[in-house]
C-alpha cells in the first residue's frame, strides 16, 4: 500500500502529514511549523551542527538514537521515525535532563547559539552508549562548531557522564515508544505535492517499477550532497527517490573472498564492520563527516554522487572493490577502477542504482590510507591516499595506489604503480617511484590546496608509507 | 572598615538553563506576527564594476515579493559607515567588492525572498580590482595619509647595532564565525516608530544609524538584544542588515525578519584585517632591541569603518611587553576591492603583537638562544624600562612574575632540551616549543566612547531590575554585573533581572566591545545602586534617628550597627513614604587621555597579561601537526566568576590558534571570496584543542585602578595568547635544518604553509 502520509512520533504523539513538500527541510519544518526555534541553522549544510536533531528509530525491540542534521534532511526522512528536539529533552516538570545538566554544571555554554546542537549530539551520545571516553565524546561532537568555549568545557560535560545514572525519562518511556513507531512503520510513500514527488518504497522490487514510471529521479541515499541543491543554490528537487528505506540494501556480508555492503548501508555501520580487516579504512571514515553525516551518508551514496574528494573511493579503487549494479532487467558486476568517467560522471545508466559493494579481502596484503586536510575533524580531504600491496620476500609483486583530490576523479596511480611492481622494497625505489606521480596527476589549486602542496604530499605520502611498512609502526601525529 | 573583600564566586552563565533547553530567544527566534514579512539582498557578482543597468523585473514578478527596494527607496542617509563615509546601502553607480549589496526584496516566507534575488539581471563594465596589500601598495590604494610614529633614532641605533636583521612577515585574515548570523527583526510602530531587534554588539548606533537612514530622529528607533550568538567584534559595525531591514519595513509598513544565510553573511560582511610587514632591527648579543624600524600594512577593505582605529591599536601592541628604545613606524591602509575589515578580537593588538614576536623569535634563532631568554631581556621592567613608545609609563607590570611562574610550572626549560634530543631521534615527526608573553592595553582609545549608563529600579516586593548598555553576547556580562549589584545590595543573586538591552531605557551607549563592557557597564550600575542607596539610607536616618553610621547590606538586610532592617519591609516602607527606589547611573573611565596626532598620552587605564606554553609535533612529510599541550597563566585581576573568567581564557585561545593555523580565506585574483561557508572555511572543531591544557588564573593578580571588584577583563586578550602555537610551530620547523636556519613562514601556519617552509629549508640545506 502506497501513502502520501509521512506519520512521525513528536512529543509522544503520532504526527501525520499528508503530502508536504519533500524538499522542506526537517530545520525548517522545526521552526516553522513545531515553531520550535531551540532548533537552530547556522550553515544549512551540515557542517557545523547548530541544527543537529536526534531521530529515534526502531531496531529490533530497541530505540537507536542518531544525531543528524535537520538543516540538509527532508521531511520524508522522518516517516516511521521518533523526532526529538532539544525543548523535548526537558521534563514535563521543568526538570533538565542529565545531558543538560552536565553542560550548565561544567559551563559549556557562552553565547549559547551553538548550544542545542551540543545537547543533542551528547544526547545520542548518552543514549546508545554506556562508557563515555575522551575518543567517544570527541567524534560524537565533533561536527559541532563553537566559537566560544573552546570545547574543553563541553568535553568535561561529556565526561561528567560517567558518575550519573543512565534512566533518564526516555528509558522510562520505552516501551510506549516502541509501541508507536511499530505502529508506524510499514508503508512505501509516495507523496506528490504540487509538482513534486517523492518516493520511499520497501523492496526492490517497488523500487524498479518506481523507477520505470519516473526515469527522471534523483536517488536520494542519505542526502548530505544532494540536499545542498535545495539549501544552497535554491532550487527545487522534482523527483526523489529514497533508497534508505529498502532494508535489502542495508546489509554487510562478508566469505572468504570479499566483504559484501549494500549501497544504502550507514557509513557507520560499516566503518565499525571494516575496522578489524582494514583497520586504515576505518580511521579515514571516521574523518570523512561529524557523526551527524555518517549517521544517514551511505557506501553506495559516496560512490554514486563520484566525487574527486569522496574518501572511500581512493581505497575502493586501491582494493580493486567491484559494484553490483541493478538494471530494470537484471544485475551485472563492475569493477570500481572501470566507473568513474570524468567530473561527476559514472557508468551508471539511467534507471540503474548499485545494489552494493564486494570488497575483496587480501590475506597477506599490507593496506594502508591516509587523509590530509586543513583541519583533523570534519573537513574536505586536500588529498586522499590508499596504498594495498602485496609483498614476498621483500618483493612488490602486486601494488594498486589512488588518490583522491589529485585529478577530477579519484584515480589510480597506474604509472607510478608499474614503476614499483616486481621491485625490491627498498627506498630507492620509493624515490624514483614517486617522481612518476608527476606523470599520474596534474591537480588543481583551489581553497583547500595549492596543485604543488598535493603533488608533494602525493609524493611524501609513498614515502611514508614505505617506511611504515619497513619500521612497522605508525609514523602519524594524529 | 574591614579590609575590602572581594566577590568570587562560580555561578552559571545567566542564560544557561536556557541556553541548554532551547529556551534562549536569538533575534530569528522571536516569533512574529501574522503578516510579517522575510527580506533578501541582492548581491553584486563583481568585485569592482560600474553598475550599467539593474534589471529588477524577474524579481518583482516573482512568487511570493511584496516589494523590490533600491537606492532609490532610502528617504536618509545611503551609508552606514559608523565613522566615516564609505559604505553604501546600495551604491549608485559602483560596485566595491564581490558581494556588496545592491537590492533587497520583502516576501511572505524567506524562501522565496531567497529565490527571487536570485533572478536579478544586472549588468556591469568591469573595472581592475586590487585585492591583496601587495597590490594596494604598488598602486598606492590606501585610504588614509600613511601614519608616521616614532621615538629616540632607530636608523642610527640599527647602523650602530652590532647584529641585525631584515624581513618581512604576514599574519592572514579571519571570518569571526559567530554561531549566529546576522539577522535583524523589524516592526513598524505608530507616528513612524520603529521597534528594532538586531544582532548587534552595539544597538545605540543600529539605533542612530536606521534613524539617519529613514530620516528621522533616533527618538523613533527603538533597539532591543537580549543576546546575541557570538559578535567577536563582526556585530560591532556591519549595521547593512539591520538598516536595509527597516527600510522594507518601512516601504511595506509590515513587520520584516531579515536574516542572512551563512554563506551571505560570510560574503558581505567584513573579517579580520590581514598585516603585512618589513621589519630593519638592530640587536646586541644579548637580543635586546636597540632599534627597529617597520612598515606595517593592513588589507581594509573597500572602506574605512573602524580601521583607523584598529590600526592605531596595532601601532600602540607593536611593543607587547617590550621596552623598545628607539622606534619608527610607518602605517599604510590599504583600500582594496574586498569586504570593509573590521572590528574582530583583538581589534589589530594581536596583529601589531604578532609582528614583534616575529621579530624577537627571528633575533633568537640568529643568536642560537632560547628564544624565551631573549624574551625576558627584552621585558618592560618596573622601575626602568617602563615606558611606552607612546609615553603612558606602566605602573601594573606583572609580566616578569607570570612569565617566570610559568617557565616553572610548565617545566618549560626541561622541555625545551628534551625536544630538542626527541628532534635528534625523529626525523618525520618533529617536535616545537614556544612560551609568549601578552601585555594588552584596555580602553577604547577614542577617548569619548569610555562612558556607560545604566537604569536600575527596586520595585515594591524587594525585587531589583537592571539594565545597563552592554550585549550580552556569550560572554557572561549580565551574570557578572548581576552579581555585582546583588553583591552590593546584600541580596541573593536570584532577586536582581537585567532584560534585553534597550536603547530606551539607556541612551548614547558604546559598543559592546574593547573588553570594557563589564568595567563600564558595571560601574555605571553600581552608581545607580548607589544613588538609591543613598535615598534609602536617607530616609532610614531620619525617620529612626541614626546618625553617621554608614550601613552594611548583607543577607537581605541593611545593618546600621545593631539595627537591622528587613530589606523587603524597608523597600516598602521607602515606598509609602514616598522615596524614589529608581535610579540611572553613569561611569566615564577616569585618568586617560590620547593624543592621536602625536601619539603620546595614556590611552589605556590598565593593562592585562598573561604568558603561554605551547608544544606541537609536526609531521615534516604533510605539514599536520597536532598541539600536545598548552600551560598558561592568565591575569584577571579579582575574578567576579573564575568560572566565566576561565570560559573567555579557553575560547579566546581556541580562536587565538583558529587564526594562527587553520583558518585561511582565499579570494580569487577578481576579487571573488572562495571561503565562505563552513565546508571551505575551516575554524577549530574539538580535535584541534590542546591535548593537555592547563589553565590557571593568575592567584596573585589585582588591579590596582580603581575598576569594579579589581577585576581585569579577560574579553580579548586570551586571543593572544596562542601565538605560542604559532612559534612552537616555527620552532618545530627549526629543527628540520638543527636549528640553524630561520624557517619563514606567514600566519595561518597551515599544514601547507608549514610543509612549504620545511622544503624551503630542506632546499637550502642540499
Amino acid at each position: 500500500m502506497d501513502s502520501g502520509v509521512v506519520k512521525l512520533l513528536f512529543n509522544d504523539k503520532i504526527l501525520e502529514l499528508s503530502n508536504p513538500d519533500p524538499n522542506q527541510t526537517i530545520l525548517n519544518f522545526i521552526r516553522t511549523e513545531l515553531k520550535k526555534t531551540g532548533t537552530k541553522e547556522g550553515c544549512a549544510e551540515g557542517a557545523c551542527g547548530a541544527c543537529t536533531v536526534v531521530v529515534g528509530e526502531l531496531n529490533k525491540n530497541n530505540i537507536e538514537y542518531k544525531a543528524v542534521n535537520a538543516c540538509i534532511s527532508f521531511l520524508p526522512f522522518l516517516n516511521g521515525k521518533q523526532l526529538l528536539v532539544v525543548e523535548n529533552l526537558i521534563s514535563k516538570e521543568g526538570k533538565l535532563h542529565p545531558v543538560q545538566e552536565a553542560m550548565v554544571k561544567y559551563h559549556g555554554s557562552q553565547c549559547g547559539f551553538c548550544t542545542p546542537g551540543f545537547v543533542m549530539s551528547l544526547f545520542s551520545m548518552y543514549k546508545n552508549h554506556g562508557n563515555y571516553n575522551n575518543e567517544l565524546i570527541k567524534d560524537s561532537i565533533s561536527g559541532n562548531l563553537c566559537r566560544c568555549t573552546g570545547y574543553r568545557s563541553i568535553i568535561d560535560a561529556g565526561k561528567s557522564l560517567n558518575r550519573i545514572s543512565k534512566i533518564d525519562q526516555f528509558s522510562k518511556n520505552k516501551k510506549k515508544i516502541i509501541k508507536l513507531l511499530k505502529k508506524i512503520n510499514s508503508k512505501n510513500i509516495f507523496i506528490t505535492n504540487q509538482d513534486k514527488k517523492y518516493f520511499s518504497p520497501k523492496t526492490i522490487k517497488d523500487l524498479k517499477k518506481i523507477i520505470k514510471k519516473n526515469p527522471n529521479s534523483n536517488f536520494l541515499s542519505g542526502g548530505t550532497d544532494l540536499s545542498l541543491k535545495v539549501t544552497k543554490e535554491r532550487k527545487d528537487i522534482q523527483n526523489i527517490i529514497n533508497l534508505k528505506d529498502i532494508k535489502e540494501l542495508d546489509f554487510i556480508k562478508k566469505n572468504k573472498k570479499f566483504i559484501e555492503v549494500g549501497a544504502a548501508t550507514s557509513l557507520i555501520k560499516f566503518e565499525k564492520f571494516i575496522k578489524k580487516h582494514y583497520s586504515d579504512f576505518n580511521s579515514v571514515l571516521k574523518r570523512y563527516g561529524s557523526i551527524q553525516i555518517r549517521n544517514v551518508g551511505t557506501m553506495g551514496g559516496n560512490i554514486a554522487t563520484a566525487s574527486p574528494i569522496g574518501d572511500t573511493l581512493p581505497i575502493l579503487l586501491s582494493l580493486n572493490a567491484e559494484l553490483v549494479i541493478e538494471t530494470l532487467k537484471n544485475r551485472k558486476i563492475l569493477s570500481i577502477n572501470e566507473f568513474f568517467i570524468s567530473y561527476r560522471k559514472t557508468k551508471l545508466k539511467k534507471g540503474e542504482f548499485i545494489y552494493s559493494i564486494r570488497i575483496p579481502l587480501y590475506k597477506n596484503n599490507i593496506f594502508k590510507a591516509y587523509k590530509i586536510s586543513k583541519r583533523f575533524d570534519d573537513d574536505i580531504s586536500s588529498l586522499c591516499a590508499s596504498f594495498n600491496m602485496e609483498i614476498n620476500n621483500n618483493k612488490i609483486i602486486n601494488i594498486f595506489i589512488a588518490f583522491g583530490g589529485m585529478a577530477e576523479i579519484p584515480k589510480r596511480a597506474k604509472i607510478c604503480e608499474k614503476s614499483l611492481k616486481n621491485k625490491h622494497l627498498s627506498i630507492d625505489v620509493f624515490l624514483k617511484a614517486r617522481n612518476y606521480l608527476e606523470k599520474d596527476f596534474n591537480p588543481i589549486d583551489d581553497m583547500r590546496a595549492s596543485k604543488n602542496y598535493r603533488l608533494e604530499v602525493a609524493k611524501n605520502l609513498l614515502i611514508k608509507c614505505f617506511h611504515e611498512i619497513k619500521s612497522k609502526k605508525l609514523l602519524r601525529v594524529n | 572598615m574591614s579590609k575590602e573583600t572581594f566577590i568570587n564566586k562560580t555561578r552559571p552563565h545567566d542564560s544557561a538553563y536556557k541556553h541548554v533547553s532551547g529556551f534562549a530567544d536569538y533575534t530569528d527566534d522571536i516569533k512574529e506576527p501574522k503578516d510579517t514579512l522575510y527580506g533578501a539582498i541582492g548581491l553584486s557578482k563583481k568585485a569592482h564594476a560600474i553598475i550599467r543597468k539593474i534589471d529588477l523585473n524577474k524579481v518583482k514578478s516573482s512568487e511570493g515579493v511584496i516589494s523590490v527596494i533600491t537606492n532609490k527607496d532610502i528617504p536618509g542617509r545611503n551609508d552606514v559607515g559608523p565613522v566615516f563615509d564609505g559604505d553604501p546601502i546600495f551604491p549608485e553607480k559602483k560596485v566595491e567588492f564581490y558581494g556588496q549589496p545592491l537590492f533587497a526584496v520583502a516576501a511572505t516566507t524567506i524562501e522565496l525572498a531567497r529565490k527571487a534575488v536570485m533572478k536579478a539581471k544586472i549588468t556591469y563594465k568591469n573595472l581592475k580590482p586590487v585585492v591583496t596589500i601587495k597590490d594596494a601598495l604598488d598602486k598606492n590604494s590606501l585610504l588614509f595619509k600613511v601614519k608616521k610614529i616614532k621615538r629616540g633614532n632607530a636608523s642610527k641605533k640599527i647602523i650602530n647595532s652590532k647584529n641585525s636583521l631584515k624581513g618581512n612577515f604576514t599574519t592572514g585574515s579571519q571570518e569571526h564565525f559567530y554561531l549566529e548570523g546576522q539577522a535583524a527583526f523589524v516592526i513598524p510602530k505608530e507616528d513612524n516608530n520603529f521597534l528594532v531587534y538586531s544582532s548587534t554588539q552595539h544597538p545605540s548606533e543600529t539605533q542612530q544609524l536606521i534613524a539617519k537612514t529613514l530620516n528621522q530622529k533616533s527618538n523613533s528607533i527603538n533597539v532591543l538584544v537580549r543576546r546575541i550568538g557570538g559578535g567577536f567584534g563582526g556585530k560591532e559595525t556591519n549595521f547593512m542588515t539591520s538598516c536595509i531591514c527597516a527600510l522594507l519595513s518601512r516601504k511595506t509598513g509590515k513587520p520584516v525578519k531579515l536574516r542572512l544565510d551563512r554563506d551571505e553573511d560570510i560574503i558581505i560582511t567584513g573579517k579580520r584585517h590581514e598585516f603585512y610587514s618589513e621589519y630593519e632591527v638592530g640587536f646586541n648579543d644579548d637580543g635586546i632591541i636597540q632599534g627597529l624600524k617597520l612598515k606595517l600594512a593592513s588589507n581594509c577593505g573597500m572602506s574605512p569603518d573602524l580601521s583607523l582605529a584598529i590600526n592605531e591599536r596595532a601601532l600602540l601592541h607593536i611593543d607587547n611587553a617590550y621596552f623598545i628604545s628607539d622606534l619608527e613606524v610607518a602605517n599604510y591602509l590599504c583600500k582594496t576591492n574586498t569586504s570593509s575589515s573590521t572590528a574582530f578580537r583583538g581589534f589589530g593588538g594581536n596583529q601589531g603583537m604578532m609582528a614583534i614576536e616575529n621579530i624577537i623569535d627571528n633575533i633568537s634563532r640568529n643568536l642560537k638562544k632560547d628564544p624565551s631568554t631573549i624574551r625576558k631581556n627584552n621585558f618592560y621592567q618596573k622601575n626602568s624600562k617602563n615606558i611606552t613608545h607612546y609615553g603612558m609609563k606602566i605602573n601594573d607590570n606583572v609580566i616578569n612574575e607570570i612569565f617566570n611562574k610559568l617557565e616553572k610550572k610548565s617545566n618549560y626549560k626541561k622541555r625545551y632540551l628534551q625536544i630538542k634530543k626527541f628532534n635528534k631521534k625523529n626525523k618525520y615527526k618533529k617536535k616545537g616549543i614556544a612560551i609568549t608573553p601578552l601585555k594588552f592595553g584596555v580602553s577604547f582609545t577614542t577617548i569619548h566612547l569610555n562612558q556607560a549608563g545604566a537604569l536600575v529600579h527596586i520595585y515594591i516586593d524587594g525585587s531589583v531590575h537592571l539594565n545597563h548598555g552592554g550585549i550580552e553576547m556569550g560572554q557572561g556580562t549580565h551574570t557578572k554585573i548581576a552579581q555585582l549589584v546583588a553583591n552590593s545590595l546584600g541580596l541573593p543573586y536570584d532577586q536582581v533581572h537585567i532584560s534585553s538591552t534597550n536603547t530606551s531605557k539607556v541612551p548614547n551607549t558604546s559598543a559592546s566591545a574593547a573588553s570594557s563592557t563589564t568595567d563600564l557597564n558595571g560601574a555605571a550600575a553600581l552608581n545607580a545602586i548607589s544613588n538609591i542607596k543613598s535615598n534609602l539610607e536617607n530616609f532610614i536616618k531620619l525617620k529612626y534617628k541614626i546618625y553617621n553610621k554608614n550601613p552594611i547590606y548583607k543577607d537581605q538586610y541593611i545593618k546600621f550597627g545593631n539595627k537591622n532592617f528587613e530589606f523587603k519591609k524597608i523597600i516598602k516602607e521607602a515606598y509609602l513614604n514616598r522615596v524614589s527606589l529608581s535610579s540611572t547611573g553613569f561611569y566615564s573611565t577616569p585618568k586617560i587621555n590620547f593624543d592621536k596626532k602625536n601619539f603620546k598620552g595614556r590611552p589605556f587605564l590598565y593593562f592585562c597579561y598573561g604568558a603561554a606554553v605551547s608544544e606541537v609535533c609536526v609531521d615534516t612529510l604533510t605539514g599536520e601537526n597536532v598541539l600536545e599541550r598548552v600551560d598558561i597563566i592568565h591575569d584577571v585581576g579579582k575574578a567576579i566568576n573564575p568560572a566565566l573568567e576561565l570560559g573567555q581564557i579557553e575560547g579566546g585561545f581556541v580562536q587565538g590558534q583558529g587564526w594562527l593555523t587553520i583558518e585561511e580565506l582565499n579570494w580569487k585574483p577578481n576579487g571573488q571570496i572562495t571561503t565562505f561557508s563552513p565546508s571551505t572555511y575551516k575554524i577549530p572543531a574539538v580535535s584541534d584543542i590542546p591535548k593537555i591544557f592547563n589553565v590557571e588564573i593568575f592567584k596573585e593578580g589585582i588591579n590596582i585602578e580603581k575598576v569594579v571588584n579589581k577585576a581585569k577583563t579577560t574579553g580579548e586578550p586570551p586571543l593572544m595568547l596562542a601565538m605560542s602555537v604559532f612559534y612552537a610551530i616555527k620552532d618545530a620547523i627549526a629543527s628540520v635544518g638543527n636549528y640553524n636556519i630561520i624557517p619563514e613562514i606567514d600566519a595561518p601556519a597551515t599544514p601547507e604553509k608549514i610543509l612549504m617552509s620545511i622544503n624551503k629549508i630542506k632546499n637550502k640545506i642540499l
